[in-house]
């Protein structure tokens, strides 16, 4: 029997492995990380500690603003580990996604059935974007559930925008991955395209930060664009959620328009 | 009826090299095409690009009477598709894989599904990445073979299979055809095509040297000859061979008599043509040992290739060809 989006339940149903990896591992992260705010970020002598630092360095992981709940949880869940953890799973899924599978030649075999290019990047984009909604649900809800324990005194709409871009930042990460791949059908061109996205807006917001001089790297972050006004702390930046959610559907476009065109396992 | 597969001036330029210079050959419905030729020859290209895997240069295709590369995915339900290198992922079994394939190119009846299956002696709930070279290659004709489409192309079927199971393939391949499905196959070996294919294309350097019958290219083969015999002296070996239309490259020698009955001759040639009236000459010699080898591609090729002989061989009733296409070189 037909069944609707073959794709992208073969995607979601052969990923599930990695999938609750990631999550095991986001949860390790948040347990570990978000506990300790009362007796790291929230104590005077850790501000003092912080204060003392270089103010470079400071900036550049966002220590600045530990001293809150929301300001501890937005610099090291979402600004650092979180965010290394969600791009690594994005852009893996996303030069995987097409660029790996052709690579390892099985594409060949799925294009010569009853399937069209665009559906394969397309259906595969979608499962992708369904593993990164659950890994930010998986995320909101443990960052939640921490909130009072934890005494992080979040706002719970504003970290659903952090969340939001959370997700959205992975997804750019993980589109330019799948992107890649389809453009070039070399796994390792994916990893590298959605790795600079990542990587290169995180460098692009620590050194835009650090003088007036250098300001203008923060445009070039997408990094910036999604944490620059702290969403945990004072709310998402709904221009951001909406540029970043646009690229990686243009991404995505320009994915199946490159797959389109070209000759496959050659 | 409209033919199955019809290839005009078909190129393929991968960057600056040309791997197709420009095919020529038709496919009618319901019969067995089988394309040989040496590895590197275009045989994979040419497949992929009726698959619309990959996108001719230039020149034209038409697949059940319409282009692939506009068709969609209609027409790719009616083809049944073996790779060359077959990869199979390898965290899923085979009724996984199946039930996958089935989901995007069905309706497929599970009963024949199984019934092949088992006619291949093939176990679907193995993992896949234990399966053997030969299991995996069963995996790859399964999902070819279980839709029962229009037409199968299926590049390298019986690489990795022992001969009872390329037995069961070529039972496989005649129900097809004689349920109206069209086989379009390719092989290096000669003798694999020509147990199950009506007319051959032989390929090389991607050029089409030959559209033919099987038996035609028999005919035309070269055959290595050796034979020892008592009793007659070398050059009336020789002259008795050189009677024999076809033969060539005679050389007759007298064996030293130690481990040999004495006055044995010893003589080897090559045959292209009819054996019978080679049969009938040998008849009168007394031999004590004769091998007459299969007929080898690699010179079948090349005599048909670098003899611009191929107008002597008849067309296959199965495979017109293009003029323009036939002696390019």
């Amino acid at each position: 029997m037909p069944r609707p989006l073959p794709l992208f339940t073969k995607a979601l149903t052969d990923s599930w492995r990695s999938t609750v990896a990631w999550a095991v591992g986001l949860t390790g992260a948040i347990m570990l990380y978000l506990p300790l705010y009362p007796s790291i970020g929230g104590s005077a002598q850790m501000q003092q500690m912080i204060d003392a630092l270089p103010q470079g360095m400071t900036k550049a992981l966002n220590y600045d603003q530990i001293a809150t709940g929301p300001g501890y949880t937005q610099a090291t869940l979402f600004g650092l580990i979180g965010f290394l953890l969600m791009s690594m799973a994005s852009v893996g899924w996303g030069a995987a996604a097409v660029g790996g599978d052709e690579e390892s030649g099985l594409l060949e075999l799925t294009l010569a059935h009853s399937v069209t290019r665009v559906q394969v990047v397309l259906e595969r984009a979608l499962a992708i974007l369904v593993r990164i909604v659950l890994l930010a649900a998986l995320v909101f809800v443990l960052v939640l559930v921490l909130n009072g324990p934890a005494k992080l005194e979040i706002d719970v709409g504003h970290l659903f925008g952090a969340v939001l871009l959370f997700a959205a930042l992975a997804l750019l990460s993980g589109t330019a991955a799948l992107f890649a791949g389809a453009l070039t059908g070399r796994k390792v061109y994916g990893v590298a395209a959605g790795a600079a996205v990542a990587v290169l807006g995180y460098v692009f917001n620590a050194v835009g930060r650090q003088s007036p001089d250098v300001e203008w790297l923060l445009n070039l972050s997408p990094y910036h664009w999604a944490y620059g006004n702290s969403p945990v702390s004072n709310g998402a930046d709904w221009g951001a959620v909406t540029g970043l959610l646009c690229i990686s559907a243009a991404l995505v476009a320009l994915g199946t328009l490159a797959l389109q065109r070209r000759d496959v396992g050659v | 009826m409209t033919q199955a597969i019809v290839v005009e001036g078909l190129r393929k330029k991968f960057g600056q090299r040309e791997v197709l210079h420009g095919l020529d050959f038709a496919v009618e419905p319901g019969t067995v095409f089988g394309v040989i030729g040496p590895n590197g020859a275009g045989k994979t290209t040419t497949m992929r690009c009726l698959l619309d895997i990959i996108r001719p240069s230039a020149g034209s295709i038409s697949v059940l009477g319409q282009d692939p590369r506009r068709a969609g995915t209609e027409l790719r339900k009616r083809i049944g598709y073996l790779p060359g290198e077959l990869y199979l992922e390898n965290r899923t079994t085979g009724r996984r894989m199946l039930e996958h394939f089935a989901a995007i190119s069905g309706p497929v009846d599970q009963r024949h599904v199984n019934d092949l299956a088992d006619r291949l002696h093939l176990d679907l709930d193995r993992q896949t990445r234990k399966l053997s070279k030969g299991n995996k290659q069963k995996l790859g004709l399964l999902q070819a073979f279980m839709h029962k489409p229009e037409l199968l192309v299926l590049d390298e079927p019986t690489s990795g299979l022992d001969p009872l199971v390329q037995q069961v393939f070529h039972a496989m391949v005649r129900e097809a055809v004689d349920g109206g499905a069209t086989v379009f196959l390719s092989s290096h070996v000669l003798s694999e095509v020509q147990l199950a294919a009506d007319a051959v294309a032989i390929l090389r350097d991607g050029n089409i040297v030959t559209v033919s019958t099987v038996e035609a290219l028999r005919t035309a083969a070269v055959r290595q000859l050796r034979f020892n015999s008592t009793g007659t002296e070398a050059h009336d070996v020789g002259a008795l061979l050189a009677r024999v239309p076809g033969v060539a490259n005679v050389a007759v020698r007298e064996l030293p008599a130690d481990g040999h009955a004495a006055g044995t001759v010893e003589a080897t040639a090559t045959l292209s043509g009819h054996i019978q009236p080679l049969v009938q000459e040998l008849a009168r010699l007394h031999l004590t040992d004769l091998v007459l080898e299969e007929p080898d591609l690699e010179e079948a090729v090349l005599t048909l290739y670098t003899g611009g002989d191929a107008s002597s061989i008849g067309n296959a009733p199965g495979a017109s060809r293009q003029p323009e296409g036939a002696h390019r070189a």
